[in-house]
């Protein structure tokens, strides 16, 4: 019932707004009651809204605004990106990302898959209401 | 200003146990149990160190919220003395002239007062739920109210004060009534 993700230097949050939507990002330091120093491997270091970022589980164990290859150094050591891509949470951005880039081909193939799949169960459903009919 | 983080932290005593759940404290204990409604606060409750501690924790609080932790943990602390030692007020008639005249019915649990300031008017007051009301044998004209929770006693205490009150005269002068004369708890007694 108590918070247990809490905004802190090294917490891994999820960027939920903006020009940075859906990126993994390190909280570096706190500029005020509102406002963090965030930064990632892959952008300049800049300052985010707390309203902009989801916290996840991951923690990073990092000085306060190290450098960006301690930064990166840092997140191999505590393998950040394996973590996310692991956790139910990050599993689900990735098929929600899958999704949204069929094509109508693709949506084809998963319509096909679908109807094979509802048939397997059907089929299994059968004969188990058979055993428990004759049981 | 809003502060990011307000807490504090209440021993609870062995004998005691306590659960906490949405905002509802329910605390049990040799004399029975009570539940206790904080939904309207804006607090966390948490009980630490296997049940022996309650943490109040007030997050971005203005100063009201923050003053609203010290006062749900001092409910919580009214929990459970009345659960471990019962509350006792005791009140006692006051009359200059005509004797206030109480009888105790219904199983102790309602009082009816005659002759109060020489009034044909019956009053009848009923107890509120857990409470017992008693007529002292040693002490003259003293009532007994029991319970385990302080708010029903004192407000059953404060029912029949207020059943009592003198109209239309100078209340100076006419200092008649039945009045809370003693607020503790049952243990002492035995």
């Amino acid at each position: 019932m108590p918070f247990k993700r809490y905004v802190e230097i090294g917490r891994v949050a999820l960027v939920n707004y903006g020009k940075d939507y859906g990126k993994l990002v390190v909280i570096v330091d706190l500029i005020d009651q509102n406002r963090a120093l965030v930064d990632a491997p892959d952008m300049v270091r800049g300052q985010m809204n707390f309203k902009r970022l989801s916290l996840t589980d991951i923690k990073i164990d990092i000085p306060r605004i190290p450098k960006k290859k301690s930064l990166v150094a840092a997140m191999e050591a505590a393998d950040v990106k394996n973590k996310w891509e692991n956790s139910s949470w990050g599993r689900k951005l990735i098929v929600q990302k899958r999704r949204a880039s069929l094509n109508d081909f693709d949506r084809f193939k998963v319509m096909l898959a679908k109807i094979k799949r509802g048939g397997a169960i059907r089929q299994e459903l059968a004969q188990l209401r058979k055993q428990a009919a004759a049981a | 200003m809003k502060t990011i983080l307000a807490s504090q932290t209440m021993d609870v005593p062995d004998g005691v146990k306590i659960k906490v759940k949405a905002k509802m404290i329910e605390v049990e204990g040799p004399r029975g149990k009570l539940i206790r409604n904080f939904k309207h606060l804006n607090l966390d409750f948490q009980l630490i160190e296997g049940g022996k501690k309650l943490k109040v924790e007030a997050w971005f609080g203005s100063r009201k919220t923050m003053a609203a932790i010290r006062t749900a943990i001092s409910h919580v602390q009214n929990l459970i003395t009345g659960v471990t030692k019962g509350y006792r007020y005791k009140m006692r008639f006051v009359y200059a002239h005509f004797p206030i005249n109480a009888s105790i019915t219904n199983g102790n649990k309602s009082i009816e007062i005659r002759n109060f300031l020489g009034e044909k008017k019956v009053r009848k007051v009923d107890m509120l739920d857990g409470v017992c009301i008693v007529r002292s044998e040693k002490v003259k004209d003293e009532l007994i109210l029991d319970g385990n929770d302080v708010e029903l006693v004192s407000r059953s205490a404060a029912l029949i004060n207020q059943k009592c009150h003198v109209k239309n005269k100078d209340i100076r002068k006419f200092l008649d009534g039945i009045y809370v004369s003693e607020r503790g708890t049952m243990a002492e007694e035995e």
